[in-house]
């Protein structure tokens, strides 16, 4: 919890390409491996993310890229470096079918934009670019395909302009 | 349309008229949570006092803290850790109870679980509650909104209906209902939603099965688990005295996401592969007759109350753990350790060869007595998730009270009803 990074809200739209496509249920630990779920630092997990589905996944990824879920993505006891791993490397969003209640509120309060969007591991491939206008739900693919999930709420849409929980909770309530 | 108990309680909380799924306000929780952490707790007090400027807090009696966690290697760093904790609750003025047992018991205990309350907490356990006829939600890292500010931005969640009838036969338990309703549906068969219990069923059922069931509702997606109030848990709440006692119980014409019917009486033991409680991690624990085991632990925030241990004792009487396998056995909380030492249940434990501990959560966590690389565990924790009781090489399938003791006794996972009442 000390130890999370401080990054800047998002841009209203995010350019990137899709670095990713998870199955349903999936369980975050498993970016970094359960082994390596205590860690914070940057090096340590620049070195285990993703190495067991792509080991060149670190070196190819671009600030902007965002990740694809299935069904449930997060389930499991979700631990916070995992989320770290992914957005030292820039990884900008996560779009996925549905996410898990615990993981969507944890990475939520880190300002993370998790958006839901029906259809889209049928319609992402890894390497898609893609456009997300996060406060929309709506995701552009290649080839003039658009999708439309469902837009966060105005709530969690003030939490991920202000970078997080944190930081919006300070401007609403701090005495000092 | 009429509301369902999760929407009456929240507009309760909310101080408004009434509420509806979907919509999204701030709700006052009758109690703010948390079991010291690090990482958590000090973090938290530190941005309340640093970060913020807290210096006093407007309602320090919502604020509730319990020592339940790193109890038992009694070394510096515990001390240390549990000391910023004293020193916090101390400043502000926060009731902190200590190593009374796991807090999700302790709380009701102490009434802060009480029919119609509102409970938030960093953990999601604290969902155990719903037996009670309370609403207990994990808002993780959200705490320090309520904290902060008294209130909690939510989503008010849609509920699924669980019509419950029949009764449990010898050896089956609410931990088999639980992952049953999982294997049925899905782990996010219930996702963002509060899972609400009904039927002659639920009303048969004693509480502490009731809060086993709830405990656990995280792992069908569930943000909450509540039963309706009864005279089970009214009686409950007068014995312990709380006073904020506003029971919910939903309108007949109450608008459900969905409803499912479950006859206990045809529920079978059930037992997860390790990994996770996901549906396909599902088995009876009959088709996994036979798998070899040296650990068997019974006890965590949703097991070891004492109708667990006296499912436990009545396999263990008269019969011996197997030769090469450790049951320890931890009671939820102290209360419940003096009960079933008076009702002779740990002397027969004890007698079959089990190890019996004092209440914390460092079993459940790995802290205490690690799992060794490539040992098979038999468990009533919350999670088998790899490393959650030590190594990640080690294998934790999950299990009832009864299948955990049947399959002490076997040596080898065994589905309990076929061993009672022998």
């Amino acid at each position: 919890m000390s130890a999370a990074r401080n990054y800047p809200p998002p841009p209203d739209v995010i350019a990137g390409r899709v670095a990713w496509v998870f199955g349903d249920d999936f369980d975050i630990d498993l970016v970094i491996g359960v082994e390596n779920i205590k860690s914070y630092d940057a090096e340590f997990l620049r070195s285990k993310v993703m190495q067991a589905y792509d080991p060149s996944f670190a070196d190819r990824v671009r600030p902007g890229d965002v990740i694809v879920g299935g069904r449930n993505f997060g389930y499991g006891h979700p631990h916070y470096p995992p989320m770290v791993a992914l957005r030292d490397l820039g990884i900008a969003a996560v779009i996925a079918e549905s996410f898990s209640p615990g993981f969507w509120r944890g990475e939520t309060y880190n300002g993370m934009p998790l958006i839901t969007v029906a259809g889209i591991t049928a319609a992402a491939g890894t390497g898609d670019d893609v456009r997300l206008d996060w406060r929309t739900a709506t995701v552009a693919l290649p080839g003039g395909r658009t999708l439309h999930g469902t837009p966060p709420s105005e709530r969690v849409t003030r939490v991920i302009e202000a970078g997080g929980s944190l930081k919006l909770l300070l401007a609403e309530h701090a005495r000092t | 349309m009429g509301a369902t108990i999760t929407e009456k309680i929240l507009a309760r909380a909310a101080g408004v008229p009434s509420v509806r799924a979907g919509d999204n306000l701030p709700i006052r929780p009758d109690y703010m949570i948390a079991y010291d952490f690090p990482g958590y707790t000090d973090v938290m007090f530190r941005q309340m006092h640093d970060d913020f400027g807290i210096r006093e807090l407007a309602d320090p009696e919502r604020y509730v803290v319990f020592i339940d966690h790193m109890l038992t290697r009694e070394d510096a760093r515990e001390q240390e850790v549990h000391q910023v904790t004293r020193d916090w609750c101390e400043f502000y003025g926060i009731a902190l109870h200590e190593a009374r047992g796991i807090g999700h018991q302790v709380m009701a205990e102490l009434g802060y679980a009480q029919p119609g309350n509102f409970l938030i907490h960093f953990d999601g356990h604290i969902s155990g509650a719903g037996a009670f006829g309370a609403l207990g939600w994990g808002v993780r890292r959200d705490l320090l909104e309520a904290w902060v500010s008294g209130r909690i931005f939510l989503d008010v969640p849609a509920t699924t209906r669980f019509e419950l009838t029949g009764e449990f036969r010898p050896g089956v338990d609410s931990r088999d209902l639980v992952h049953r309703i999982i294997g049925d549906h899905g782990a996010d068969g219930c996702a963002h939603q509060v899972m609400e219990f009904g039927g002659p069923g639920a009303r048969a059922m004693p509480i502490d099965l009731r809060q086993g069931l709830c405990g656990m509702a995280m792992f069908t997606g569930a943000v909450s688990a509540v039963f309706e109030p009864d005279a089970t848990s009214l009686e409950h709440a007068r014995r312990v005295g709380g006073g904020h006692l506003v029971p919910q119980s939903p309108d007949a014409d109450a608008e459900y996401h969905a409803v499912h019917h479950y006859d206990l009486s045809t529920i079978v033991p059930q037992v997860v592969l390790p990994g996770s409680a996901r549906s396909a991690n599902t088995r009876d624990a009959a088709d996994l007759d036979g798998t070899a085991v040296t650990k068997a632990f019974i006890g965590s925030c949703a097991s070891g109350r004492i109708e667990d241990i006296r499912a436990a004792a009545l396999i263990l009487d008269g019969r011996t753990v197997a030769p090469g396998v450790e049951l320890n056995v931890v009671p939820t909380s102290d209360a419940v350790h003096r009960q079933a030492e008076d009702e002779g249940l740990l002397d027969v434990l004890r007698a079959a060869g089990a190890q019996v501990a004092r209440s914390s959560c460092d079993f459940c966590f790995g802290y205490q007595k690690p799992l060794q690389p490539d040992e098979n565990c038999i468990s009533t924790g919350v999670l088998n998730i790899s490393g959650r009781m030590g190594s990640t090489d080690a294998n934790i399938y999950m299990g009832s009270a009864s299948t955990v003791a049947a399959s002490a006794v076997a040596g080898s996972i065994t589905a309990a009803d076929g061993v009672t009442g022998r």
